[in-house]
């Protein structure tokens, strides 16, 4: 009689394992890190939407060091007096790039035809502690900004400081709770408009789901839900409230990843309609096309681009 | 008292506050100088990072188009 039950009940238990079992809080995961608290959300509703024409071409010399170069034509928003007119100047540029990727570094450093550096670097110092660096430098004296961040990952926890150019500060920590729960918090002062925040998320996921939180003293709100309806399809809504200024967003998104192609889209409460296609021709070339509708401003994006190696 | 408190700040003989003035001088002056440094030397510095790397990449591979 016992043998009978064995094979259904380990069946059952090999299903039911994760809620089930006992939650052994000596051992959680390490979490996401803070900054990534909605990085799944931001995957489908925050595309790289662009205008223009794009053109990348990537070439690697080996394994570890390649060099890029882009071409970029299109219209480029100016910031105009009033918020219902967008004031667009065509602009093109042409920016050259250099990647260095190792194990315990990485290095990118893009620049463009007007002086412009764009250079992030990213080094292991020890086996925990990671110290990532991101600066935009210029020509124009007092328009660089540069921003440093050592992070700590510890076995349940991680930790973050950061620093910035103008007596920028910053500390974020975040911590998991049990399996599938994190919270974490950030503090941070900032030296040139004089003011200090602080804010506190919370992330919560499954295999098929993903939600998390997040307020800020800025008086941001924000709470997204991801669901993964399967293998190829995903479907994110996100809601964004600002408590002094009260402002609203609300939206809501797909990522469709298929065999050739990958499609991402979202609608907005504002209004606006946007979705980015990028499709893989054929080994190395990617096509890519934008298009964004902003049906309040009447303000209409269209993009198409290329992506060589 | 107020006119001492003056006289105290605006000598030059105060140690300590003319200490912290060499210090933010030196400080800023270096980091004007390892800013303007890393505007013109990073790319560079990828790129001899890279070439050294193995396999080494030939000289001919970085300037083609190809």
């Amino acid at each position: 009689m016992a043998d009978l039950f064995p094979p259904l009940a380990t069946a059952q238990v090999d299903a039911k394992t994760k809620v089930d079992e006992k939650v052994d809080y000596s051992n959680l995961p390490c979490p996401v890190p803070y900054d990534e608290v909605h990085r799944e959300a931001y995957m489908s509703l925050k595309a790289e939407n662009f205008e223009g024409f794009r053109f990348d071409f990537s070439k690697g010399l080996n394994q570890k060091f390649s060099l890029s170069h882009s071409v970029m034509m299109g219209p480029t928003e100016v910031p105009s007096q009033s918020p219902d007119t967008t004031i667009k100047i065509p602009v093109a540029h042409y920016e050259f790039g250099a990647n260095y990727f190792d194990p315990k570094l990485m290095l990118v450093g893009r620049v463009m035809t007007d002086g412009r550096l764009n250079a992030r670097l990213k080094a292991d110092l020890s086996d925990k502690l990671i110290l990532k660096a991101n600066a935009q430098l210029t020509g124009e004296p007092h328009m660089s900004h540069s921003v440093f961040n050592f992070d700590y990952m510890g076995k349940d926890y991680r930790a973050q400081l950061q620093l910035g150019n103008n007596a920028l500060v910053g500390a974020t920590y975040i911590q998991s709770v049990t399996p599938r729960l994190s919270l974490g918090g950030e503090v941070f002062w900032a030296g040139v408009p004089r003011k200090s925040g602080l804010g506190y998320a919370a992330r919560y996921e499954t295999d098929q789901m993903v939600a998390s939180a997040q307020v800020a003293s800025t008086g941001n709100v924000v709470m997204n839900y991801v669901q993964k309806i399967s293998e190829k399809v995903s479907l994110a809504t996100d809601f964004v409230y600002n408590y002094f200024s009260r402002d609203v967003v609300a939206s809501v998104g797909y990522d469709y990843i298929l065999r050739q192609s990958r499609i991402r889209g979202k609608v907005d409460s504002n209004g606006v309609t946007s979705a980015l296609l990028e499709e893989r021709l054929s080994m190395g070339l990617n096509f890519l096309l934008s298009a964004e509708i902003d049906h309040k401003k009447k303000d209409y994006k269209f993009g198409f681009g290329l992506t060589v190696g | 008292m107020d006119s001492l408190k003056g006289k105290g700040k605006g000598s030059k003989g105060a140690s300590s506050s003319s200490k912290l003035d060499l210090i933010e001088e030196w400080s800023n002056w270096s980091l004007k100088k390892a800013k303007v440094a890393t505007h013109y030397g990073f790319i560079p510095l990828i790129i001899v990072i890279g070439m050294n790397s193995d396999p080494k990449p030939h000289l001919f591979q970085l300037l083609s188009p190809v």
